[in-house]
């Protein structure tokens, strides 16, 4: 039997590409190749060119460091296409991704630390950034990748729309309450009257306007039940389970899911499938959007309408929730000198400058979030500080490496609990069930 | 010595092919057939694990799922597809005006690209503004059809969602409707003009004709659909429903194994996944298989 194993062992290293090797023969290698540092991204269109102009200016200030943009479709996209190109021996340089997804590519040791490289660094002080980004990074005490961006969930407003109807504009600290009588108040029908949203089911007249979007999803719902005092989990260093049964998150999840079954202020499932929330809000269809910075990039180029941003409405105390993304240096990356290279730019205060200028990003660096190339007023969100002052108050949804699978179960129950009614007991009782086994077999960073 | 040049001749002709059937599916298959006992998560090293991969997908309650939603659409989509490429071999064998741009359009779905062909099917399964929505709508009211009763929710009911999916694979019968189309003109002529002077029906000409003359052919496509029926749902489902609606109403195996391989990192369980739907592969043809050759006895004897 042994020999069988070795002998498949032996097949396999033989057969497997060089990336998969890495476990054969340890380390992708440290020695120096020449050629073009490759970027895995990805992102809308208005993000990625984000990206285009930030790579555009590093070649400018350095001609010869040439910077390869390899742009995926989106999320999954980018995790299939880094795991096979590090299995194949050719895992680009660096690839950005969120703080909730680089557990999986961390446990594995395919990340390469930067704790050398930065103490090293002329460019890069961890004083400079927010600590609740750089933590968000941290894998074993070691700093693995270093955030762009420590943006937060907000909303987004139809400025124009609100004035239009007279309806009061969100302001910081209202509360749930507030939000849904907003949202109500909000959902028009296309002579502008304010309609029940819930007679759209099946037949009657469908509402033009709804007056509020957010995603069904862990990521939504876990500010509003910190903000009820709750959690989302029983331990955020080493989860074990989901605790959506305590009563304060049970409270925010029923709220959340009455938004569209008792409240009729979001958009069907149907029509979400036909027009995604980010697009209804673009096409002036939706009055309110809950969604992070990223949006950003894309509502800049909406000019049929104002549009603004508020903070998340409060329960008991303000909560937000980290969306950071990081730059990540692979272990297998062929040419380390220049994607630290250009990584260093990139988070440094003048790339970063660069970046938010796009729209793209709330700094992660603490001046350059500070400065006017975040929050000056030449283009919108108007209310862009709004981010900053989330800062304080915001949380990091626990790392662990099977966090990908668990956001993908509690999805597809979270949606049939917002669109199909399923009972609030079962719903919190399938969220318990399914992601058990996911957090029992996922590691942590600690 | 003219039989050895021969041999060499064939065997430079086949070598092409048998070193692309080594290295690009042969050795992939050697492979995974391997990993199926490993875990591995295409970073580290595979660890051998014996059979926990099968073992934990005996227990896996989405894999359940997948499995039987393949089946389903195996059972399905090859009989409807079948019957499709069927009809339309027999409606175009004729040489006629319009046959030849028929037969084209016939055959040009399946000619489209998979990911373009399922970004078009995206657009007209639209619940709201897709054209089979709008179609099913005309004369009714308030989002109704004519007969007052709700079109189908292609991408949020979970039945209709996997009717979209056997619905989208009955357009790319192509390459079945152009052997059929063969077939047919190749049987006889004398033995129709001999039906017709028999007076028989068209009904007849099919039941007693038509249909044991292409039997063994229709016995062949009918094995081949059943062995690609696991692959035409994969781009469909990644695509056009993303494997839902939720829970998991269009996830079939081949989107499962790549999930697991290329998204949460598991290409160990993915490999005993695929293995699994292999082995059901091979079954479902040796089924066929025998139930086709018990066909043939009946009808030599």
């Amino acid at each position: 039997m042994k020999t069988l194993r070795k002998l498949i062992a032996l097949l396999l290293c033989g057969v497997l590409p060089a990336g998969a090797a890495a476990g054969c023969s340890r380390d992708g290698g440290d020695a120096e190749a020449t050629g073009p540092v490759r970027l895995l991204v990805f992102g809308a269109p208005e993000e990625l060119q984000a990206y285009r102009t930030l790579v555009g200016a590093y070649a400018e200030k350095h001609p010869g460091r040439e910077i390869q943009l390899i742009e995926a479709s989106d999320r999954k996209d980018l995790l299939a296409r880094l795991s096979t190109s590090i299995a194949g021996g050719a895992a680009p340089e660096l690839f950005l991704m969120n703080y909730r997804f680089y557990g999986q590519f961390a446990v594995k040791d395919a990340i390469d630390p930067l704790d050398e490289r930065i103490a090293a660094s002329t460019l890069v002080n961890p004083a400079d950034y927010y600590p609740v980004a750089m933590d968000a990074f941290k894998w074993r005490g070691r700093q693995l990748c270093l955030p762009q961006n420590v943006s937060s969930l907000a909303v987004y407003y139809n400025r124009t729309l609100f004035e239009k109807h007279g309806v009061p504009l969100p302001k910081p600290g209202w509360t749930w309450n507030d939000l849904l009588t907003t949202a109500t108040a909000m959902t028009r029908d296309a002579a502008g009257g304010v309609i029940r949203g819930t007679e759209s089911e099946g037949a009657a007249r469908r509402p033009a306007v709804h007056g509020l979007g957010i995603e069904p999803s862990i990521i939504r719902l876990a500010p509003f039940v910190w903000s009820n005092d709750g959690e989302i989990v029983d331990d955020p260093a080493r989860p074990t389970r989901l605790t959506l049964d305590n009563p304060p998150a049970k409270e925010a999840l029923k709220n959340l899911i009455d938004l569209r079954l008792a409240y009729g202020v979001v958009p069907t499932d149907e029509e979400v499938e036909s027009e995604d929330d980010e697009s209804r809000f673009a096409n002036g269809r939706l009055a309110m959007l809950l969604s992070s910075r990223r949006s950003t990039t894309t509502f800049r180029s909406i000019t049929g309408f104002e549009w603004d941003v508020a903070p998340l409405p409060v329960y008991r105390r303000p909560a937000g929730i980290l969306h950071s993304d990081a730059y990540c240096m692979t272990r297998g990356g062929a040419n380390k000198q220049a994607a630290w290279n250009f990584l260093e730019y990139a988070v440094s205060a003048e790339g970063q400058k660069i970046i938010a200028a796009t729209g793209r990003t709330v700094p992660s660096h603490i001046a350059v979030s500070t400065s006017e190339a975040f929050l000056g007023p030449a283009q919108p969100p108007r209310s862009a500080k709004v981010f900053l002052d989330a800062i304080g108050s915001v949380r990091a949804l626990p790392t662990v490496s099977t966090w990908p699978e668990i956001e993908d179960v509690t999805g597809g129950i979270l949606e049939n609990a917002l669109y199909r009614g399923d009972r609030l007991d079962d719903v919190v009782r399938e969220l318990d069930e399914q992601t058990r086994p996911l957090f029992a077999r996922g590691e942590y960073p600690r | 010595m003219r039989r050895d040049r021969g041999r060499r001749q064939l065997a430079l002709l086949l070598a092409p092919y048998v070193l692309g059937l080594v290295v690009l599916v042969l050795a992939p298959f050697a492979v995974t057939l391997a990993l199926a006992f490993t875990e591995y998560d295409l970073i580290r090293p595979p660890v051998w694990t014996g059979t926990d991969n099968l073992t934990a997908l005996a227990d896996d309650p989405v894999f359940r799922t997948a499995l039987v939603n393949s089946l389903l659409f195996g059972a399905v989509a090859v009989p409807l597809r079948m019957l499709v490429a069927l009809g339309l071999a027999l409606l175009l064998h004729r040489r006629t005006a319009a046959a030849g741009t028929a037969r084209t359009a016939a055959v040009l779905p399946t000619a489209v690209p998979e990911i373009a062909y399922g970004l078009l099917w995206l657009w007209l399964l639209n619940p709201l503004y897709g054209p089979i929505s709008q179609i099913l709508r005309v004369g009714g009211e308030n989002g109704l059809t004519a007969f007052g009763r709700t079109p189908p929710q292609w991408l949020t009911d979970p039945v209709d969602a996997r009717a979209a999916i056997i619905l989208m694979s009955l357009f790319t019968v192509g390459e079945t409707f152009v052997i059929l189309l063969a077939a047919r003109r190749a049987l006889p002529a004398d033995v129709y003009e001999l039906a017709a002077l028999e007076d028989a029906t068209a009904w007849d000409v099919l039941r007693r004709i038509t249909l044991p003359l292409i039997a063994p052919v229709l016995g062949l496509l009918l094995i081949r659909d059943a062995i690609q029926s696991l692959q035409f749902s994969f781009v469909p489902a990644l695509i056009v429903t993303d494997g839902g609606p939720p829970p998991y109403a269009t996830t079939y195996v081949p989107l499962f194994a790549y999930r697991n391989a290329f998204e949460y990192l598991r290409y160990g369980y993915a490999a005993a996944a695929t293995l699994l739907m292999l082995l059901l592969t091979v079954a479902a043809v040796a089924l066929q298989w025998r139930l086709l050759r018990r066909y043939g006895r009946f009808h030599l004897r």
